[in-house]
């Protein structure tokens, strides 16, 4: 999985299925994404860009996680998601996202 | 942390913002029955969302809110003659009945249809209870009158009270549904307070200081559920009622009367507490009534001859070190409803919520900001009828069951939150 800062360089994570885009994140230290509420949809310090070419393999946000997106973060576009809401699988291999710059 | 622009949207609350609006479809609490005692009694002045008011009753006994200033040259009519029929500015004498309807105008000749042009902006001011509600909106869309329980029981069964908060009244309410912080900053009321004392409830709530919540939505508005262990694998829930806009439900705790508030803006930095206590089954007991004016429970020893607490901003609420040392009262402050208004004050009078950090225990928040926003913009952008207009929105019971772990809070306590007139309260 990869996170890309605002500067356009790229982290390289290994996750396994079943963790999410904010906690692999989280173990891998990568800068502006915190997880502070521990992956509840309450805190938005999980927020990312889902690159385009992903955003039909990780569907669409749930009745929460719209809610917290809505109101809870500064830039929200198209890719916006929750990290702690995304479940990474085989299916997601390579998954890319973008860390908002306002995080970092 | 809430964007800044959506902080604004749901503090301001004067004329033409959009939850401004929203707050004028519904009918809500003006002030108390008591502060206008009897035909003829002098007016008292008030604000309403941002605008400045007199209410008053005339000598025929209709209640009216009007502007305060009179048409004329703008004085305020908190210094007029409660005539018959109507109510006279003493500055140069023009009269105006309960609906702002000018009916003298002395200077003019007797046969002038002068004072017949002049009219006041009024809104109806009807009694329920022991509370006169009005209704600020729009004549043509005005709801059938309000009914929540506590204010048709019979008058022996229930009691209300108002304190002024130096608050906006988002961060008041938002206190009504977070149920997360009873355990710590009222824990001393629980062992203590006449009105919240004894409940077998009392124990699983001190036991466990992590509840788990869960939302659901209602018609009106939510169900808050928070979860504590009980014994033999059971759940302790407490579920707390929101209905939009500003109405709130605490959970019971066995036979005390129930109790809820009105969290009703003055302006965008002030707002009015009322709190209420209610039994549908019996009329209050001497004590429990004593204890209410006295300002245990949920209400507040108050200023004589004004609705502003003894405990206040001025005083520091009367801190009480010791007492927090000792854990009398946990925060040093003494009585429920104090505890509240002193730490929602000192958030400042619009808390700055961008800079505030949620945790999952602030889900019910979450929900109720995400639901005013969408009703204020559904009203705006396509004229949508808001939750809680509604009566039947009204018809609502906070509880505190006991519940199997496997149970849906809001499936298994369905009927638990309902009003059934002069039938117990769930409550444990
Ligand atoms: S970790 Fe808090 S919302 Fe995702
Ligand atoms: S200002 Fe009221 S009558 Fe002149
Ligand atoms: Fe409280």
């Amino acid at each position: 999985m990869i996170y890309v800062g605002d500067a356009g360089q790229e982290r390289i994570v290994d996750a396994a299925a079943g963790e999410t885009v904010m906690s692999a994140a989280v173990k891998n230290g990568v800068p502006g994404i915190i997880g502070e509420c521990g992956g509840n949809a309450s805190c938005a310090t999980c927020h990312v860009w889902v690159r385009d070419e992903f955003l039909h393999l990780v569907g669409t946000p749930g009745e929460t996680e719209e809610d917290l997106l809505d109101m809870g973060v500064d830039d929200r576009r198209d890719g916006s998601r929750l990290g702690c809401q995304i479940a990474l699988s085989d299916e997601l291999d390579g998954l890319t996202v973008d860390v908002p710059p306002a995080q970092l | 942390m809430l964007r800044a622009d959506i902080n604004e949207l749901l503090t301001q609350t004067g004329p033409k913002t959009p939850m401004g609006e929203l707050f004028r479809q519904y009918w809500m609490p003006a002030c108390l029955a008591e502060e206008l005692p009897e035909d003829g009694c002098p007016p008292i002045r008030l604000k309403l969302l941002s605008e400045r008011l007199v209410a008053f009753r005339d000598s025929y006994g209709n209640y009216g809110l009007i502007d305060e200033f009179c048409a004329h040259r703008g004085a305020s009519l908190w210094f007029g003659r409660n005539e018959e029929g109507g109510l006279r500015c003493p500055y140069h004498g023009w009269k105006y009945d309960t609906t702002g309807q000018c009916l003298d105008v002395p200077s003019e000749a007797d046969n002038s249809s002068f004072a017949a042009n002049v009219k006041l902006t009024s809104y109806p001011l009807v009694k329920i209870g022991d509370v006169l509600w009005t209704y600020m909106g729009d004549p043509a869309t005005q709801p059938p009158l309000p009914e929540f329980e506590f204010a048709l029981v019979p008058p022996e069964h229930t009691y209300t009270s108002k304190r002024w908060q130096q608050s906006n009244w988002l961060q008041a309410f938002e206190g009504g549904i977070d149920s997360s912080h009873v355990t710590f900053l009222h824990s001393g009321g629980l062992k203590t307070d006449p009105l919240f004392k004894g409940a077998k409830g009392n124990e699983y709530n001190l036991n466990d200081t992590k509840p788990f919540f869960e939302v659901a939505d209602s018609d009106g508005g939510l169900f808050v559920g928070a979860r504590r262990n009980a014994e033999d694998g059971k759940y302790y829930w407490r579920i707390t009622p929101w209905v939009m806009p500003n109405f709130t439900m605490v959970p019971p705790r066995g036979d005390h009367p129930i109790h809820g508030h009105f969290w009703v803006p003055i302006d965008d930095e002030n707002c009015w507490a009322y709190s209420f206590d209610n039994h549908p089954v019996r009329p209050l007991t001497r004590e429990e009534r004593q204890a209410m004016i006295d300002g245990h429970g949920v209400h507040s020893e108050n200023i004589p001859g004004t609705y502003r607490p003894v405990a206040n901003m001025d005083n520091d609420y009367l801190m009480d070190r010791e007492a927090q040392k000792r854990g009398e009262y946990y925060s040093g402050i003494k009585g429920i409803a104090i505890q509240d208004s002193s730490l929602q004050e000192s958030m400042g009078p619009i808390v700055d919520r961008t800079k505030e950090r949620l945790v999952p225990a602030d889900s019910g928040i979450i929900k109720a900001r995400a639901k005013l926003r969408k009703a204020a913009l559904a009203l705006r952008d396509q004229g949508i009828t808001p939750p809680g207009v509604d009566p039947a929105h009204h018809h609502v019971r906070s509880a505190a069951v006991v519940l199997p772990q496997r149970e849906a809070f809001l499936d298994a306590a369905r009927d638990d939150v309902k009003v059934k007139p002069g039938m117990p309260v769930a409550s444990v």
